[in-house]
């Protein structure tokens, strides 16, 4: 049952990818992506990563869809880029994803005796044990991650300015 | 029960759509959208891991890296408005100069 749901959070994820990259309008990829966010967040939930998808949702489509949505709107370009390339970069982006997608048949077709029960909660998944984790093991990650989101929000401040002509330097 | 291979076929497949959206487009926007799709195919490779293990450490990374993604998509944004206020365009090839 549970293999059931994560096939189909799965496929639905899969589809939605790749129609995130086939549209040729930007604005419809942006909506593709809200939906692809949201059934990668239910394999996280079929995953017994319920924080994960749960931030997934709050994140992603809360946040960095919404983003994405106001950028397209303040650009608001109506030119359709087009997708022509010469032979050699053909060769190239056409070679890198195939030895990838050998990877994918082995991974898919090898047979491996373990997997994951997902009946039982474990008591170290659960989000009491995932919070202590946090903030005793993972504290240092933690405090870089809090100088990192300062930096880039005044990086994007200083670089998404708008310069003014008698702005005093 | 969810077999590991799966998951991690799962992941890899959704990380290829993403490298492969990055290679053939030529618009920014989805070339930016490309690259949260690979974060994405990481992510769930690194939950079914943290299943596998039985351990939240799983969880714990895929967070780090949701806030990487978050990052890299603010500053993404900002290179974009601040090159399309001087150059009309968001196509790749046109984009071909450091000088302000």
């Amino acid at each position: 049952m549970a293999m059931m749901i994560f096939i189909f959070f799965a496929v639905l994820s899969v589809i939605t990818a790749v129609l995130i990259i086939t549209q040729k309008n930007p604005m419809h990829s942006v909506l593709y992506l809200a939906f692809s966010v949201l059934s990668v967040s239910g394999l996280f939930f079929t995953l017994q990563a319920d924080f994960l998808g749960a931030i997934q949702i709050i994140v992603y489509a809360g946040g960095i869809v919404v983003l994405y949505v106001f950028v397209i709107i303040i650009i608001n370009l109506n030119q359709l880029v087009p997708e022509k390339r010469k032979l050699f970069p053909r060769f190239f982006i056409t070679a890198v994803p195939l030895v990838l997608i050998i990877e994918i048949f082995y991974v898919f077709y090898k047979k491996i005796k373990t997997g994951s029960d997902i009946s039982i909660v474990a008591e170290s998944m659960k989000i009491e044990n995932l919070s202590k984790m946090l903030l005793t093991d993972y504290v240092i990650p933690f405090e870089v991650a809090s100088v990192l989101l300062l930096a880039v929000l005044i990086g994007s401040l200083v670089i998404a300015r708008k310069e003014l002509k008698n702005d005093t330097k | 029960m969810i077999p590991n291979n799966l998951v991690i076929g799962t992941g890899l497949l959704i990380f290829l759509i993403g490298l492969i959206g990055m290679l053939i487009r030529k618009n920014l926007i989805i070339i930016l959208m490309a690259a949260e799709l690979m974060l994405n195919g990481v992510n769930i490779i690194l939950a079914g891991f943290g299943l596998f293990h039985r351990t939240a450490s799983g969880s714990i990374f895929a967070l780090f890296v949701i806030m990487i993604a978050v990052a890299e998509a603010a500053v993404g944004f900002a290179l974009i408005l601040s090159y399309f206020r001087h150059k009309e365009t968001y196509n790749l090839d046109e984009i071909n100069d450091l000088k302000g």
